[in-house]
């Protein structure tokens, strides 16, 4: 029941098992179990799921409490529905593994690319430091 | 003797304690740390396979405990007050458990895991250590809190272990010495508890138990709690319950029980990793965590957002909100029509605050030279802001030369985001958002007055609008000699001036009012050929009503300035055929011509009028029949009569054919 009519409101959520994508790129999964006027969250049974590629690794958190800031989006799972079938659930260390890979590879490219600029006598400020900004 | 009966006491009480962590679990594992197992629950009938290694400081005790399971000893009969699951369940429960040892259970409080137990009765020591010690002897000796689970699949709840971890040390004052007698004034460990409890309960109080166990066999959904005891025993974990309106409340003592390292561990049963593997559906409305946020939170929630949301003036403050309702109840009364009894769709009801008739925003005493120190949330403090006492100080034509002259580049003014009347640029766009903004500040008054209700109050919203109205068409008439164009004639060429003119229209004074309806007779072509974006019809009502209190002489001066003035008397008319707005422009001074003519007042008409207006109608009346008419945006009904008043049959039926 929406307290609020025509609006908006995280209260419909609660108790349901949501997932939401931070602004650092985590993504956690878990049952809203209480919000504030700040849409800070607090999950309960929380799980962090790392995607590398077609592979994905589950770790579990336990109790989260997200600072509404911090929000990008938010969703919930329908836990009905069968799950995705494509993606192949791997163990922590692998999925870790992944992640490390993938990070190393990227700072690679980066590399290259910020050298090639510099050769160009043109340089891209890092999108991390904007957002101090 | 003594130390005979001291030694008898203390072996008994170590056998106890041997039985008890048998049968509880409270053992030292083999991580060599005291840690309770997953069934740390009572599970009765269920006896750990493994027999645990027996507490180092007895080993005389060695063989004991195999003797006190073969005993009939009391501890041991127990299990058969309690129906037992089914064999095949049983075992599939110890099975089940395998690979997970007893010393990960506790590694991690987050770690969740798949523990498949005991499916159909589960029993569950619960307590808490304050309420126990209120409780009375009898009560005590009585005491065991059966929590019966509605037997499901394959869950535990796996909750009753946090209250054998350390919390309960801090809460010891005293540690009764094993073996004496109960001493009921003092707090037990859990042990003791047991241990008083399960001797006392086999040699006294069997009777008593029978009621739980009739209850336990017959399997009964409710929570059973403490049959014996008062119901005080607080809760230690959210319950399994469907999902109540509000949880027990929490005191402090049970709060640090259950949270921290003493949560209550979560139900592997729910953990959302699981789902992907096991495709786990959680059973309808089973959720032992639900409802941690009590309504009454919500409900607090709620309210403030709605707090925030309230206001006097909703169409201008949540402006898409109003839209999207009004739309929503357009909608709705279209669809039910026919249907009876209308359902309203559900309104944002906020809640509502009493204000008073003057509410002054800022408290200023007279005189003062600063401001007020204390501010409420309804009387705040007025931010300093330079600007705003130049502007409240300076008339208003200082201003608009001080505007003059930063146009011209020849001061500076502090440029403010936020004070509109000293927004310096150059585009006429700009400029007219700004004096929208004023005139939303004076449509808002009027609409204001309706509701105000002194007199005072009245007339002090009317000199304020006056004010502000004053202030924009002066706006409005002030140009740049740059520009080309006389007055008024820059904004009017942007559709947004238009709009404002179209706006401001009603609050103008007739001769004001009179003044651009005549610029705008005089530059129609202009006008026309240079309204790309179809805005001029914005300013047919408001014109319209202009027209409607015209004198005819004045009428007269209009029609000529519209007919003679730049091109061509016959060209400028096809212009005007051609267009929307200045064919309706045209049909309405005619009409007002013929209402005043025709109305019987005396028309003070000055020379030549007559003669201009007969002119005027058979050029018009020519023109209007020859070329073709682009729809008008209103026909006034009189126009037909003029017409015939003065014209052929002929041209008139072919005016008529044309203007249809």
């Amino acid at each position: 029941m929406n307290y609020v009519p025509g609006t908006a409101s995280l209260i419909d959520d609660i108790d349901k098992k949501h997932l939401v994508l931070l602004r650092d790129g985590r993504t956690l999964i878990g049952y809203l179990r209480s919000i504030d006027q700040f849409a800070n969250l607090v999950f309960h049974q929380t799980v962090e799921r790392i995607h590398v590629g077609k592979k994905f690794g589950d770790i579990p958190r336990g109790i989260f409490i997200v600072r509404g800031e911090n929000v990008v989006l938010l969703g919930e799972i329908d836990v009905d529905k069968p799950c995705d079938t494509l993606l192949q659930q791997v163990s922590i260390e692998e999925i870790l593994e992944e992640q490390r890979l993938q990070q190393q590879a990227k700072q690679e490219t980066e590399k290259v690319k910020m050298q090639v600029l510099k050769d160009r006598g043109l340089s891209i400020p890092k999108a991390d430091n904007l957002d101090e900004y | 003797m003594d130390c005979g009966l001291l030694q008898a006491m203390a072996e008994e009480d170590e056998e106890i304690n041997v039985y008890n962590e048998e049968t509880f679990g409270m053992d030292l594992d083999t991580h060599g740390t005291t840690e309770v197992p997953n069934n740390g629950l009572l599970q009765f009938g269920e006896l750990p396979s493994p027999p645990p290694p027996p507490p180092p400081p007895t080993p005389p005790l060695d063989p004991k405990p195999p003797s006190r399971h073969s005993s009939p000893s009391p501890p041991r009969q127990r299990p058969q007050y309690f129906p037992r699951a089914p064999p095949g369940q049983r075992g599939r429960g110890r099975g089940q458990r395998g690979g997970l040892g007893r010393g990960q259970m506790f590694e991690d409080p987050a770690v969740v895991r798949i523990v498949q137990g005991r499916p159909s009765i589960k029993v569950m020591h619960i307590y808490s250590l304050c309420e126990f010690r209120q409780l009375s002897s009898a009560a005590r000796l009585h005491f065991d809190v059966f929590l019966v689970f509605k037997g499901l699949d394959s869950a535990i709840v796996d909750c009753g272990n946090a209250m054998y971890q350390n919390s309960f040390e801090d809460d010891m004052h005293s540690f009764t010495v094993p073996g004496s007698p109960i001493n009921l004034r003092q707090p037990l460990t859990p042990r003791q508890h047991y241990n008083q409890v399960y001797t006392k309960m086999d040699q006294t109080c069997s009777d008593a138990l029978k009621p739980i166990v009739n209850v336990l066999a017959k399997n009964s959904v409710d929570l059973l709690v403490s049959v014996v005891t008062n119901d005080t025993g607080g809760f230690m974990f959210p319950m399994n319950r469907p999902c109540p309106s509000t949880p027990q409340s929490l005191t402090p003592k049970m709060m640090q029980l259950r949270f921290g390292a003493n949560s209550p561990r979560p139900s592997p049963f729910y953990s959302p990793s699981s789902n992907s593997v096991q495709h786990f559906r959680k059973p309808e409305g089973w959720d032992p965590y639900c409802n941690l946020m009590t309504a009454k939170e919500k409900e607090w929630i709620t309210r403030l957002q709605m707090i925030q949301l309230q206001s006097e003036h909703p169409y201008l403050e949540d402006y898409y909100y109003q839209e999207y309702y009004r739309r929503i109840e357009a909608k709705m009364a279209e669809e039910e029509l026919g249907i009876r009894g209308k359902r309203e769709p559900p309104k944002l009801t906020t809640p509502y605050i009493m204000k008073s008739d003057s509410y002054t925003p800022v408290v200023h005493i007279e005189g003062s030279l600063g401001q007020v120190a204390v501010s409420t949330c309804y009387s705040p403090r007025r931010a300093i802001s330079a600007v705003n006492a130049v502007q409240a100080q300076c008339p208003l034509e200082v201003i608009v030369f001080l505007r003059h002259l930063a146009s011209r580049k020849c001061i500076n003014l502090p440029d403010t985001d936020t004070d509109t009347h000293f927004h310096i640029t150059g585009t006429k766009r700009h400029q007219t958002t700004a004096l929208f903004i004023v005139l939303l500040e004076v449509e808002e008054t009027e609409r204001m007055k309706t509701t105000v209700l002194s007199e005072e109050e009245e007339r002090r919203l009317m000199e304020k609008t006056q004010k502000k109205v004053e202030h924009i068409y002066s706006q409005l008439q002030h140009h740049d000699p740059l520009d080309s164009g006389g007055e008024f004639l820059p904004f009017l060429l942007v559709s947004k001036g238009k709009r404002l003119v179209a706006r401001l229209l009603p609050f103008l004074k007739h001769d004001t009012a009179l003044k651009i309806l005549r610029i705008v007779t005089c530059n129609l072509p202009t006008l026309m050929s240079r309204d790309t974006e179809e805005a001029l019809p914005v300013l047919y009502p408001s014109l319209r009503n202009v027209i409607g209190g015209l004198t005819f002489s004045q009428l007269i001066g209009l029609i000529k300035d519209l007919t003679f003035e730049s091109l061509t008397t016959s060209e400028s008319l096809t212009l005007a055929c051609q267009n929307k707005f200045g064919l309706s422009l045209l049909y309405a001074l005619l009409s007002q011509g013929e209402k005043l003519l025709s109305s019987g007042v005396p028309l003070e008409p000055s020379i030549g009028d007559f003669e201009t207006w007969t002119d005027t109608i058979f050029q018009v009346a020519g023109q209007l029949s020859q070329c073709s008419l682009v729809e008008p945006l209103l026909l006034p009904s009189n126009l037909l009569t003029l017409f015939c008043r003065y014209l052929d049959k002929r041209t008139l039926h072919q005016l008529k054919s044309n203007m249809e």
